[in-house]
Protein backbone atom coordinates (compact mmCIF):
# COMPACT_ATOMS: atom_id res chain seq x y z
CA UNK A 1 0.00 0.00 0.00
CA UNK A 2 0.99 3.53 -0.25
CA UNK A 3 -0.15 4.65 3.06
CA UNK A 4 1.55 7.32 4.40
CA UNK A 5 3.45 8.40 0.95
CA UNK A 6 0.80 10.54 -0.38
CA UNK A 7 0.39 12.84 2.82
CA UNK A 8 -0.06 16.83 1.68
CA UNK A 9 0.73 20.22 2.82
CA UNK A 10 3.84 22.43 2.68
CA UNK A 11 7.72 21.78 3.71
CA UNK A 12 7.15 23.26 6.77
CA UNK A 13 4.22 21.20 8.11
CA UNK A 14 5.90 18.24 6.72
CA UNK A 15 8.97 19.10 8.81
CA UNK A 16 6.75 17.67 11.72
CA UNK A 17 5.69 14.66 10.16
CA UNK A 18 7.63 11.10 10.06
CA UNK A 19 6.13 7.67 9.62
CA UNK A 20 8.63 4.74 10.21
CA UNK A 21 7.86 1.31 9.41
CA UNK A 22 9.17 -1.90 10.14
CA UNK A 23 8.41 -4.78 8.07
CA UNK A 24 9.63 -8.38 6.86
CA UNK A 25 9.13 -9.78 4.15
CA UNK A 26 7.18 -12.75 2.78
CA UNK A 27 9.29 -15.19 1.78
CA UNK A 28 12.65 -14.03 3.38
CA UNK A 29 12.49 -12.79 6.99
CA UNK A 30 9.20 -13.46 8.06
CA UNK A 31 8.05 -16.43 9.97
CA UNK A 32 9.32 -17.84 13.79
CA UNK A 33 10.92 -14.80 15.91
CA UNK A 34 9.50 -12.06 14.24
CA UNK A 35 7.23 -11.17 17.01
CA UNK A 36 10.06 -10.53 19.06
CA UNK A 37 12.02 -8.19 16.93
CA UNK A 38 8.79 -6.20 16.02
CA UNK A 39 8.67 -5.78 20.11
CA UNK A 40 11.92 -4.88 20.31
CA UNK A 41 10.74 -2.46 17.60
CA UNK A 42 8.01 -0.73 19.24
CA UNK A 43 10.35 -0.35 22.45
CA UNK A 44 12.58 1.34 20.43
CA UNK A 45 9.29 3.77 18.92
CA UNK A 46 8.05 4.08 22.43
CA UNK A 47 11.67 4.87 23.79
CA UNK A 48 12.31 7.62 21.00
CA UNK A 49 9.33 10.04 21.35
CA UNK A 50 6.78 8.38 19.66
CA UNK A 51 3.40 10.11 18.75
CA UNK A 52 1.18 7.32 17.34
CA UNK A 53 1.06 4.13 16.70
CA UNK A 54 -1.67 1.36 16.26
CA UNK A 55 -2.86 -1.80 15.13
CA UNK A 56 -5.59 -2.17 12.25
CA UNK A 57 -6.68 -5.40 13.13
CA UNK A 58 -7.32 -4.24 17.15
CA UNK A 59 -9.37 -1.07 15.64
CA UNK A 60 -7.10 0.90 17.85
CA UNK A 61 -4.46 3.60 17.90
CA UNK A 62 -2.15 4.56 21.06
CA UNK A 63 -3.96 8.36 20.67
CA UNK A 64 -7.40 6.80 21.27
CA UNK A 65 -6.27 3.98 24.09
CA UNK A 66 -3.97 1.42 22.74
CA UNK A 67 -1.42 0.61 25.32
CA UNK A 68 1.99 -0.76 23.92
CA UNK A 69 2.16 -3.78 26.39
CA UNK A 70 -1.32 -4.59 25.51
CA UNK A 71 -0.19 -4.06 21.68
CA UNK A 72 3.52 -6.10 21.94
CA UNK A 73 1.48 -9.24 23.21
CA UNK A 74 -0.26 -9.45 19.61
CA UNK A 75 2.80 -9.47 17.45
CA UNK A 76 3.55 -12.79 17.26
CA UNK A 77 1.14 -12.85 14.23
CA UNK A 78 1.85 -9.56 12.76
CA UNK A 79 4.57 -9.26 10.12
CA UNK A 80 4.74 -5.16 10.60
CA UNK A 81 4.29 -2.34 12.52
CA UNK A 82 4.21 1.94 12.33
CA UNK A 83 4.81 4.43 13.88
CA UNK A 84 4.28 8.38 13.62
CA UNK A 85 6.89 10.43 14.92
CA UNK A 86 7.11 14.58 14.92
CA UNK A 87 10.55 15.65 14.68
CA UNK A 88 13.54 14.56 12.98
CA UNK A 89 15.74 14.06 16.23
CA UNK A 90 13.17 11.15 17.08
CA UNK A 91 13.60 9.71 13.98
CA UNK A 92 17.53 9.58 14.46
CA UNK A 93 16.89 8.16 17.49
CA UNK A 94 15.02 5.42 16.01
CA UNK A 95 17.53 4.60 12.76
CA UNK A 96 20.12 4.69 15.84
CA UNK A 97 18.73 2.08 17.98
CA UNK A 98 17.71 -0.34 15.09
CA UNK A 99 21.27 -0.40 13.92
CA UNK A 100 22.09 -1.35 16.85
CA UNK A 101 19.42 -3.71 17.19
CA UNK A 102 20.66 -5.46 14.46
CA UNK A 103 16.91 -6.98 13.42
CA UNK A 104 17.33 -7.64 10.33
CA UNK A 105 13.91 -5.98 9.28
CA UNK A 106 13.02 -3.89 6.60
CA UNK A 107 13.24 -0.13 8.18
CA UNK A 108 11.35 2.50 5.96
CA UNK A 109 10.95 6.46 7.30
CA UNK A 110 8.50 8.50 5.33
CA UNK A 111 9.31 12.12 5.62
CA UNK A 112 10.93 15.06 3.60
CA UNK A 113 13.46 13.12 1.39
CA UNK A 114 16.38 15.69 2.23
CA UNK A 115 15.52 15.60 6.15
CA UNK A 116 15.17 11.64 5.94
CA UNK A 117 18.50 10.85 3.30
CA UNK A 118 20.70 13.28 6.20
CA UNK A 119 19.34 11.46 9.27
CA UNK A 120 19.97 8.24 7.31
CA UNK A 121 23.93 9.01 6.47
CA UNK A 122 24.30 10.58 10.01
CA UNK A 123 22.98 6.88 11.11
CA UNK A 124 25.72 5.41 9.37
CA UNK A 125 23.10 4.63 6.68
CA UNK A 126 22.75 3.95 2.52
CA UNK A 127 19.48 4.90 1.56
CA UNK A 128 18.28 1.59 -1.00
CA UNK A 129 14.81 2.60 -2.66
CA UNK A 130 12.51 5.50 -2.94
CA UNK A 131 9.02 5.79 -3.34
CA UNK A 132 8.10 8.99 -4.60
CA UNK A 133 4.85 11.42 -4.70
CA UNK A 134 4.00 12.19 -7.76
CA UNK A 135 1.01 13.85 -6.74
CA UNK A 136 -3.23 13.49 -7.40
CA UNK A 137 -4.52 13.52 -10.56
CA UNK A 138 -8.05 12.06 -12.08
CA UNK A 139 -11.66 14.18 -10.77
CA UNK A 140 -9.30 16.84 -8.72
CA UNK A 141 -12.61 18.70 -8.38
CA UNK A 142 -13.89 16.18 -5.44
CA UNK A 143 -11.08 17.18 -3.18
CA UNK A 144 -11.47 19.24 -0.64
CA UNK A 145 -9.24 22.61 0.26
CA UNK A 146 -5.98 22.46 1.53
CA UNK A 147 -6.33 22.49 5.00
CA UNK A 148 -8.91 19.76 5.21
CA UNK A 149 -6.33 17.72 2.37
CA UNK A 150 -3.58 17.97 5.10
CA UNK A 151 -5.13 16.55 7.53
CA UNK A 152 -7.61 13.85 5.69
CA UNK A 153 -3.95 12.60 4.18
CA UNK A 154 -2.34 11.71 7.45
CA UNK A 155 -4.80 8.24 7.46
CA UNK A 156 -3.09 6.18 4.80
CA UNK A 157 -6.36 4.11 3.97
CA UNK A 158 -8.58 7.30 3.70
CA UNK A 159 -10.72 6.72 6.84
CA UNK A 160 -10.63 9.97 8.47
CA UNK A 161 -13.39 11.78 6.44
CA UNK A 162 -13.66 15.01 5.10
CA UNK A 163 -17.09 15.51 7.02
CA UNK A 164 -15.38 14.71 10.41
CA UNK A 165 -12.08 16.99 9.39
CA UNK A 166 -15.18 20.10 8.69
CA UNK A 167 -16.76 19.15 12.05
CA UNK A 168 -13.77 19.53 14.07
CA UNK A 169 -12.66 22.91 12.96
CA UNK A 170 -15.91 24.29 13.25
CA UNK A 171 -16.23 22.97 17.04
CA UNK A 172 -12.92 24.55 17.57
CA UNK A 173 -13.45 27.84 15.70
CA UNK A 174 -16.56 27.74 18.20
CA UNK A 175 -14.51 27.08 20.88
CA UNK A 176 -16.39 23.91 21.82
CA UNK A 177 -12.84 21.55 21.47
CA UNK A 178 -9.41 22.43 21.84
CA UNK A 179 -6.87 22.19 19.39
CA UNK A 180 -5.64 18.85 21.18
CA UNK A 181 -8.84 17.38 21.87
CA UNK A 182 -9.74 17.87 17.98
CA UNK A 183 -6.74 15.86 16.75
CA UNK A 184 -7.53 12.90 18.72
CA UNK A 185 -11.32 13.35 17.57
CA UNK A 186 -9.70 13.24 13.99
CA UNK A 187 -7.59 10.17 14.37
CA UNK A 188 -10.06 8.03 15.57
CA UNK A 189 -10.51 6.23 12.12
CA UNK A 190 -7.51 5.86 12.22
CA UNK A 191 -6.37 2.69 13.75
CA UNK A 192 -3.38 1.83 12.21
CA UNK A 193 -1.73 5.12 14.07
CA UNK A 194 -0.24 7.08 11.58
CA UNK A 195 -2.43 10.03 12.07
CA UNK A 196 -0.08 12.41 13.08
CA UNK A 197 -1.98 14.35 16.29
CA UNK A 198 0.84 16.47 17.30
CA UNK A 199 0.56 17.99 13.40
CA UNK A 200 -2.98 17.67 13.36
CA UNK A 201 -3.54 20.04 16.60
CA UNK A 202 -0.70 22.25 15.90
CA UNK A 203 -2.94 23.13 12.48
CA UNK A 204 -5.95 23.67 14.30
CA UNK A 205 -4.10 26.06 16.36
CA UNK A 206 -2.86 27.88 12.90
CA UNK A 207 -6.39 27.32 11.72
CA UNK A 208 -7.52 29.84 14.66
CA UNK A 209 -4.89 32.00 14.54
CA UNK A 210 -5.31 32.89 10.95
CA UNK A 211 -9.26 33.69 12.09
CA UNK A 212 -8.09 35.44 15.01
CA UNK A 213 -6.11 37.79 12.30
CA UNK A 214 -8.81 38.25 10.12
CA UNK A 215 -10.44 39.00 13.17
CA UNK A 216 -8.96 41.60 13.95
CA UNK B 1 -23.22 -0.61 6.23
CA UNK B 2 -27.33 0.56 7.45
CA UNK B 3 -28.51 1.93 10.52
CA UNK B 4 -31.66 0.40 11.82
CA UNK B 5 -34.93 2.90 11.06
CA UNK B 6 -36.58 2.02 13.36
CA UNK B 7 -33.87 2.79 16.48
CA UNK B 8 -31.99 5.67 15.21
CA UNK B 9 -32.93 9.28 16.82
CA UNK B 10 -31.99 11.24 13.97
CA UNK B 11 -28.91 12.98 16.04
CA UNK B 12 -27.07 12.89 12.63
CA UNK B 13 -23.78 12.18 15.11
CA UNK B 14 -22.66 9.46 12.56
CA UNK B 15 -23.06 11.53 9.42
CA UNK B 16 -20.06 13.25 9.31
CA UNK B 17 -17.42 10.39 9.58
CA UNK B 18 -18.32 8.78 6.59
CA UNK B 19 -15.39 9.01 3.65
CA UNK B 20 -17.54 8.74 0.75
CA UNK B 21 -20.61 11.07 2.46
CA UNK B 22 -23.07 7.72 1.60
CA UNK B 23 -24.62 8.79 5.25
CA UNK B 24 -27.49 11.21 4.26
CA UNK B 25 -30.64 12.57 6.18
CA UNK B 26 -34.05 10.82 5.22
CA UNK B 27 -37.31 12.04 7.07
CA UNK B 28 -35.61 13.05 10.27
CA UNK B 29 -33.65 9.76 10.05
CA UNK B 30 -30.18 9.03 9.01
CA UNK B 31 -30.09 6.52 5.75
CA UNK B 32 -27.22 4.75 4.64
CA UNK B 33 -26.86 4.86 0.00
CA UNK B 34 -25.85 1.54 0.31
CA UNK B 35 -25.32 1.63 -3.32
CA UNK B 36 -22.20 4.44 -2.51
CA UNK B 37 -21.27 3.04 1.08
CA UNK B 38 -18.06 0.88 0.79
CA UNK B 39 -18.70 -0.76 4.17
CA UNK B 40 -15.14 0.64 5.35
CA UNK B 41 -17.27 0.53 9.07
CA UNK B 42 -15.51 3.48 10.50
CA UNK B 43 -19.27 4.42 11.09
CA UNK B 44 -19.32 1.76 13.44
CA UNK B 45 -16.51 1.20 14.88
CA UNK B 46 -16.84 5.48 15.82
CA UNK B 47 -18.97 3.97 18.62
CA UNK B 48 -20.78 7.81 18.77
CA UNK B 49 -24.32 6.32 17.73
CA UNK B 50 -26.77 7.10 21.22
CA UNK B 51 -28.97 4.35 19.92
CA UNK B 52 -26.88 1.48 18.62
CA UNK B 53 -28.44 1.76 15.25
CA UNK B 54 -25.71 1.56 12.65
CA UNK B 55 -24.58 -2.32 11.98
CA UNK B 56 -23.38 -3.80 8.84
CA UNK B 57 -25.93 -6.50 7.27
CA UNK B 58 -25.58 -10.27 6.05
CA UNK B 59 -25.16 -9.18 2.34
CA UNK B 60 -22.21 -7.18 2.78
CA UNK B 61 -20.95 -10.14 3.56
CA UNK B 62 -21.25 -11.48 0.43
CA UNK B 63 -19.68 -11.78 -2.94
CA UNK B 64 -19.86 -10.02 -4.74
CA UNK B 65 -20.37 -6.93 -2.41
CA UNK B 66 -17.42 -8.83 0.15
CA UNK B 67 -14.91 -6.92 -1.89
CA UNK B 68 -16.05 -3.93 -0.72
CA UNK B 69 -15.15 -4.33 3.12
CA UNK B 70 -12.11 -6.37 1.92
CA UNK B 71 -10.35 -3.19 -0.10
CA UNK B 72 -12.00 -0.25 2.34
CA UNK B 73 -11.32 -1.58 5.38
CA UNK B 74 -7.79 -2.44 6.62
CA UNK B 75 -8.47 -4.49 9.84
CA UNK B 76 -10.36 -6.98 7.15
CA UNK B 77 -8.34 -9.90 5.32
CA UNK B 78 -8.59 -10.44 1.58
CA UNK B 79 -9.16 -14.19 2.17
CA UNK B 80 -7.33 -15.36 -1.38
CA UNK B 81 -4.51 -13.15 -0.74
CA UNK B 82 -3.81 -13.32 3.04
CA UNK B 83 -3.11 -10.16 3.65
CA UNK B 84 -4.80 -6.69 4.54
CA UNK B 85 -4.75 -3.18 3.15
CA UNK B 86 -5.41 -2.10 -0.29
CA UNK B 87 -2.01 -2.78 -2.07
CA UNK B 88 1.53 -5.22 -1.73
CA UNK B 89 4.56 -4.71 0.48
CA UNK B 90 5.76 -2.64 -2.72
CA UNK B 91 9.34 -0.82 -1.98
CA UNK B 92 9.12 -1.31 1.93
CA UNK B 93 11.18 -4.50 1.96
CA UNK B 94 12.74 -4.00 -1.65
CA UNK B 95 16.24 -4.03 0.22
CA UNK B 96 15.91 -7.88 1.03
CA UNK B 97 13.85 -8.45 -1.89
CA UNK B 98 15.11 -6.93 -4.47
CA UNK B 99 11.77 -6.52 -6.39
CA UNK B 100 12.95 -3.76 -7.74
CA UNK B 101 16.51 -2.85 -9.11
CA UNK B 102 18.11 0.02 -10.48
CA UNK B 103 16.93 0.76 -13.94
CA UNK B 104 13.96 -0.43 -13.00
CA UNK B 105 10.90 1.70 -12.08
CA UNK B 106 7.66 0.26 -10.31
CA UNK B 107 4.18 2.53 -10.67
CA UNK B 108 1.62 2.67 -8.06
CA UNK B 109 -1.65 3.87 -9.06
CA UNK B 110 -4.40 4.22 -6.02
CA UNK B 111 -7.64 4.72 -7.42
CA UNK B 112 -10.45 6.78 -4.78
CA UNK B 113 -8.06 7.90 -2.61
CA UNK B 114 -8.28 10.52 -0.68
CA UNK B 115 -11.75 10.81 -0.05
CA UNK B 116 -13.79 9.89 -3.24
CA UNK B 117 -13.93 5.91 -3.45
CA UNK B 118 -13.75 4.26 -6.64
CA UNK B 119 -16.06 1.49 -8.62
CA UNK B 120 -14.17 -0.90 -10.68
CA UNK B 121 -15.47 0.00 -13.76
CA UNK B 122 -12.90 3.32 -13.20
CA UNK B 123 -10.36 1.03 -12.55
CA UNK B 124 -10.89 -0.95 -15.87
CA UNK B 125 -10.75 1.76 -18.17
CA UNK B 126 -7.05 2.16 -16.72
CA UNK B 127 -5.76 -1.85 -16.22
CA UNK B 128 -6.89 -2.50 -20.40
CA UNK B 129 -4.45 0.45 -21.67
CA UNK B 130 -1.78 -1.04 -19.65
CA UNK B 131 -2.57 -4.48 -20.76
CA UNK B 132 -2.48 -3.38 -24.36
CA UNK B 133 1.00 -1.63 -23.46
CA UNK B 134 2.22 -5.19 -22.52
CA UNK B 135 2.97 -4.07 -18.88
CA UNK B 136 2.53 -6.86 -16.82
CA UNK B 137 0.74 -5.84 -13.39
CA UNK B 138 2.16 -7.10 -10.58
CA UNK B 139 0.32 -9.87 -9.57
CA UNK B 140 0.99 -9.71 -5.52
CA UNK B 141 -1.47 -7.33 -5.26
CA UNK B 142 -5.16 -8.46 -4.45
CA UNK B 143 -6.98 -6.22 -7.61
CA UNK B 144 -4.75 -8.65 -9.95
CA UNK B 145 -7.37 -11.38 -8.10
CA UNK B 146 -10.54 -9.86 -9.21
CA UNK B 147 -9.51 -9.96 -13.07
CA UNK B 148 -10.01 -11.27 -16.20
CA UNK B 149 -7.77 -14.44 -16.55
CA UNK B 150 -7.70 -14.06 -20.27
CA UNK B 151 -4.98 -11.13 -19.39
CA UNK B 152 -7.26 -8.29 -21.31
CA UNK B 153 -7.21 -6.54 -18.24
CA UNK B 154 -10.88 -6.26 -17.59
CA UNK B 155 -12.16 -7.52 -14.31
CA UNK B 156 -14.46 -9.59 -13.85
CA UNK B 157 -18.50 -8.41 -14.93
CA UNK B 158 -19.43 -9.09 -11.58
CA UNK B 159 -17.69 -6.99 -9.61
CA UNK B 160 -17.11 -3.90 -12.18
CA UNK B 161 -20.28 -1.86 -10.42
CA UNK B 162 -18.40 -2.31 -7.34
CA UNK B 163 -17.65 0.35 -5.18
CA UNK B 164 -14.30 0.40 -2.63
CA UNK B 165 -12.40 3.50 -0.75
CA UNK B 166 -9.74 2.65 -2.77
CA UNK B 167 -7.31 0.33 -4.89
CA UNK B 168 -4.03 -0.10 -5.72
CA UNK B 169 -2.58 -1.33 -9.08
CA UNK B 170 0.90 -1.54 -9.32
CA UNK B 171 3.53 -2.58 -11.93
CA UNK B 172 7.23 -2.63 -13.53
CA UNK B 173 8.81 -1.17 -16.48
CA UNK B 174 12.48 -0.24 -17.16
CA UNK B 175 14.26 2.59 -17.62
CA UNK B 176 13.36 2.95 -21.62
CA UNK B 177 9.40 2.61 -21.08
CA UNK B 178 9.32 5.29 -18.10
CA UNK B 179 8.28 7.61 -20.32
CA UNK B 180 5.75 5.75 -22.89
CA UNK B 181 4.23 4.52 -19.65
CA UNK B 182 3.81 7.64 -18.02
CA UNK B 183 2.88 9.83 -21.07
CA UNK B 184 0.49 7.54 -21.99
CA UNK B 185 -1.12 6.64 -18.46
CA UNK B 186 -1.13 9.93 -16.89
CA UNK B 187 -3.46 11.72 -19.02
CA UNK B 188 -5.76 8.83 -18.90
CA UNK B 189 -6.67 9.82 -15.73
CA UNK B 190 -8.21 13.17 -15.69
CA UNK B 191 -11.10 11.78 -17.16
CA UNK B 192 -12.03 9.24 -14.67
CA UNK B 193 -15.12 9.63 -11.90
CA UNK B 194 -12.49 9.56 -9.12
CA UNK B 195 -9.14 10.52 -7.80
CA UNK B 196 -6.00 8.36 -8.48
CA UNK B 197 -2.51 8.97 -5.70
CA UNK B 198 0.36 8.28 -7.89
CA UNK B 199 3.29 7.27 -6.57
CA UNK B 200 6.94 5.92 -8.17
CA UNK B 201 9.32 3.46 -6.88
CA UNK B 202 12.92 3.77 -7.69
CA UNK B 203 16.53 3.04 -6.35
CA UNK B 204 18.66 5.35 -4.82
CA UNK B 205 22.21 5.84 -6.72
CA UNK B 206 25.46 5.52 -4.81
CA UNK B 207 25.97 8.81 -4.38
CA UNK B 208 21.89 8.88 -2.42
CA UNK B 209 20.93 11.19 -5.05
CA UNK B 210 17.20 10.67 -7.25
CA UNK B 211 18.00 10.33 -10.48
CA UNK B 212 14.40 9.45 -11.77
CA UNK B 213 13.28 13.29 -10.28
CA UNK B 214 15.10 15.03 -12.59
CA UNK B 215 13.80 12.75 -15.79
CA UNK B 216 10.61 13.47 -14.37
CA UNK B 217 10.86 17.10 -14.01
CA UNK B 218 11.60 16.80 -18.00
CA UNK B 219 8.11 15.36 -18.96
CA UNK B 220 6.73 17.96 -16.83
CA UNK B 221 5.61 15.54 -13.64
CA UNK B 222 6.59 17.12 -10.33
CA UNK B 223 7.39 15.20 -7.16
CA UNK B 224 6.49 15.91 -3.44
CA UNK B 225 9.11 16.94 -1.23
CA UNK B 226 7.82 13.73 1.07
CA UNK B 227 8.63 9.95 0.09
CA UNK B 228 9.25 6.72 1.60
CA UNK B 229 12.47 6.01 2.12
CA UNK B 230 13.71 2.16 2.81
CA UNK B 231 16.90 3.11 4.68
CA UNK B 232 18.63 -0.34 3.64
CA UNK B 233 18.37 -2.38 7.03
CA UNK B 234 16.88 -5.27 6.18
CA UNK B 235 19.11 -8.53 6.34
CA UNK B 236 20.28 -10.37 4.10
CA UNK B 237 20.62 -7.21 1.76
CA UNK B 238 19.91 -7.73 -2.02
CA UNK B 239 21.68 -5.01 -3.90
CA UNK B 240 20.74 -5.61 -7.62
Amino acid sequence: MSHSLHRYGPVESLRGDYCIYARAAKGVNRGEGVGDKLRKILAIYTSSGVVNFGSSHGGKSFSNGLEAEEYAKTLDDSYGIIATFDDRESVKKVLTKAGEANTGISIVVSGLIDEVVKVAHECGLKPHTATLSLGIFGHTEKLPEDDVLEMVTMCGHSLVSTGLIKDVIAKVKAGKLSPEDAALIASKPCTCGIFNTSRCAKKFREILERESERAD
Amino acid sequence: MRIREDKCVGCGACIPYCPVSSIVRDGGKAAVDEDECVDCGVCLRADICPAEAIFMPDECFEYPRAIRMQFSDPGVQHPNFKSWGRGTEEAKTNDVTGKFGRGEYGLLLEFGRPGTGTRLSEIEKVTTVIRNMGLDILKDNPLYGLLEEDLSGRFKPEYLNEKILSGILEFRFGEDELEEALGKLIPLLKDLDTVVSVGLVTRFADDASIPVIGKLAKMGLAVRPNAKINVGLGRPLVDR
